[in-house]
């Protein structure tokens, strides 16, 4: 399978406060990847990077095959772009603004840009400063999409936006990409949403990547297990303890990753007992997976 | 490349057109009303003083309205990618040289009218106006002058205004030196005057600045 994006052993500094290390992502041509973390965490710094915003310190970006940032202007042509913040021209109208991007962009299609104008229900006289924030976000997208692009990237495009909106720009996202088969890159810290469309995902804290792995196996490896009669030392577990805690009475609540459920019969060699195994969703997964990365518990998926 | 160019020509006509009328209808006014009063055939040499001295004062708005196309062009050209922080011109695809050049080239695009008006206005008031014997009307040099002091005017602002505030900290930094170096200089008694190294290197001779300076006349000997 190729890769949409690789970052290779990337390293980048922002003066001594904040700085991203030894980033590893692979995102796969086709799928619709999401990248999580919390405010703060390097999201945006990391797509920055990706889009050629910023010059790695040391590292590899590849990008649609082309290494990045020496081949920018030729991979931006193939990627739509949609920024946490809205950064348009303020006084342009929305046909002023569809206009001013279609200049730049050789595969162009005006239809879907007409087609959505519609379907958003956006007024093409409208000056930008003027729509409101999901208009302001559906214009986003829709000049992305136009545009036509192998690959989206889209820095939380749905945050702060109400479920209609929401919905609205996800459905139509969804739409282009069954329609091109293109690949998704989307950060975004709401996770419910991402768990939905995804089918992989990353998870980034303070400049480094904690996990990237398939949403069905982020979603179906993290367990919480109820056990009982564990030794306090646990080793060469097939499995990841993320958290290890104190239940109500007796036994422990343990959060695992990368769990299958033919793992059950560890419990019988340490002389403990598996009383139970419960689903997490990816919100408590991630939850889990910042608390012991943040402990330093955890690892690499 | 020329659609390209069409877009961010209406963008900055769209920002500037105020700036563009105005100093069009200025670039189109002074000649007219420098050579206001000339235009009786009874002058005679005393008058053609008077006349030249009045030219001559009327001749310091151009490199003043020079500077303020250039200054005012060049800040719109660089304002919305300023407050969009240059994230949407740094993922256009193309390479950025050619970004800065298309915006410097519509920049000077807009700046043709307000040339135009001083060659037309400059034309019509020596067309109108009756010059004393022994006295010659320049339009079209005036007009060339202009349009170099717009362009030097233009360039130079276009450039600090693509910067960024470290970029301007810097050029002050570089002026508060020259001026504490001046300072320093004078209470040593050292005889060192760095302000008129500056203009001989600027304002005079080949100088960027020379453009601006020295007598703007539509009409001369």
């Amino acid at each position: 399978m190729s890769n949409a994006i690789e970052i290779e052993r990337l390293h980048y500094r922002v003066g001594n406060a904040f700085e991203i290390k030894d980033l590893n992502l692979h995102v796969p041509t086709g799928s619709i990847y999401g990248f999580l973390g919390p405010n703060g965490s390097g999201k945006t710094t990391t797509i920055r990077l990706i889009l050629g915003l910023l010059r790695p310190l040391t590292g590899r970006i590849t990008v649609l095959g082309d290494p990045m940032p020496e081949q920018h202007a030729r991979i931006l042509g193939r990627v739509g772009f949609v920024p946490e913040q809205p950064h348009l021209d303020a006084t342009l109208t929305v046909s002023e603004l569809i206009d001013f991007q279609a200049a730049f962009y050789a595969r162009w299609d005006e239809g879907r840009a007409q087609e959505l104008v519609k379907s958003f229900e956006l007024d093409e006289k409208r000056v930008f400063a003027r729509l409101s924030k999901g208009q302001k976000a559906k214009l986003m997208i829709l000049l992305a999409l136009a545009q036509c692009g192998e690959l989206l990237v889209l820095d939380e495009p749905t945050d702060g936006l109400d479920p209609v909106v929401r919905r609205d720009i996800l459905s139509a996202l969804l739409t282009y990409v069954s329609e091109r088969s293109a690949t998704i890159f989307i950060s975004s810290h709401l996770v419910h949403e991402l768990e939905r469309v995804c089918d992989w995902v990353a998870v980034m804290d303070n400049g480094r990547l904690i996990t990237e792995a398939p949403m069905e196996k982020m979603k179906h490896g993290t367990k919480r297990l109820i056990v009982s009669g564990a030794p306090d030392e646990i080793t060469n577990a097939p499995f990841r303890i993320l958290s290890r805690e104190a239940a109500n009475g007796a036994g422990e609540n343990w959060v695992v990753g990368d769990w299958e459920p033919s793992m059950t019969s560890f419990f019988d060699g340490l002389g403990a007992t598996l009383r139970d195994v419960i689903d997490l969703d990816l919100e408590d997964g991630f939850v889990e997976l910042l608390r012991s990365f943040r402990t330093g518990a955890g690892g690499r998926a | 490349m020329s659609a390209m160019l069409r877009a961010i020509l209406y963008t900055q006509w769209k920002w500037s057109r105020l700036i563009v009328v105005l100093g069009s209808v200025a670039g189109f006014a002074i000649p007219l009303l420098s050579l206001q009063g000339a235009a009786r055939a009874d002058r005679g040499a005393l008058q053609a003083q008077e006349l030249l001295r009045s030219v001559q004062s009327w001749g310091t708005l151009y490199p003043l309205l020079a500077t303020a196309l250039g200054l005012l062009i060049a800040i719109a050209a660089w304002a919305a990618d300023h407050r969009g922080r240059h994230i949407h011109a740094l993922t256009l695809p193309l390479p950025r040289w050619r970004y800065v050049l298309l915006r410097f080239a519509a920049g000077l695009a807009l700046l043709v009218a307000p040339i135009a008006a001083v060659l037309i206005g400059a034309s019509l008031a020596v067309l109108f106006a009756t010059v004393p014997p022994g006295l010659q009307g320049y339009p079209f040099a005036l007009a060339v002058r202009f349009a170099l002091a717009v362009l030097v005017a233009f360039a130079i602002f276009f450039a600090i205004s693509a910067g960024t505030t470290r970029t301007a900290g810097i050029v002050l930094g570089a002026i508060g030196a020259v001026v504490l170096v001046q300072v320093i200089a004078s209470m040593a008694n050292i005889g060192l005057d760095l302000f008129a190294i500056a203009q001989v290197l600027l304002a005079q001779g080949i100088g960027p600045l020379a453009v601006f300076t020295g007598r703007w006349m539509l009409v001369d000997v």
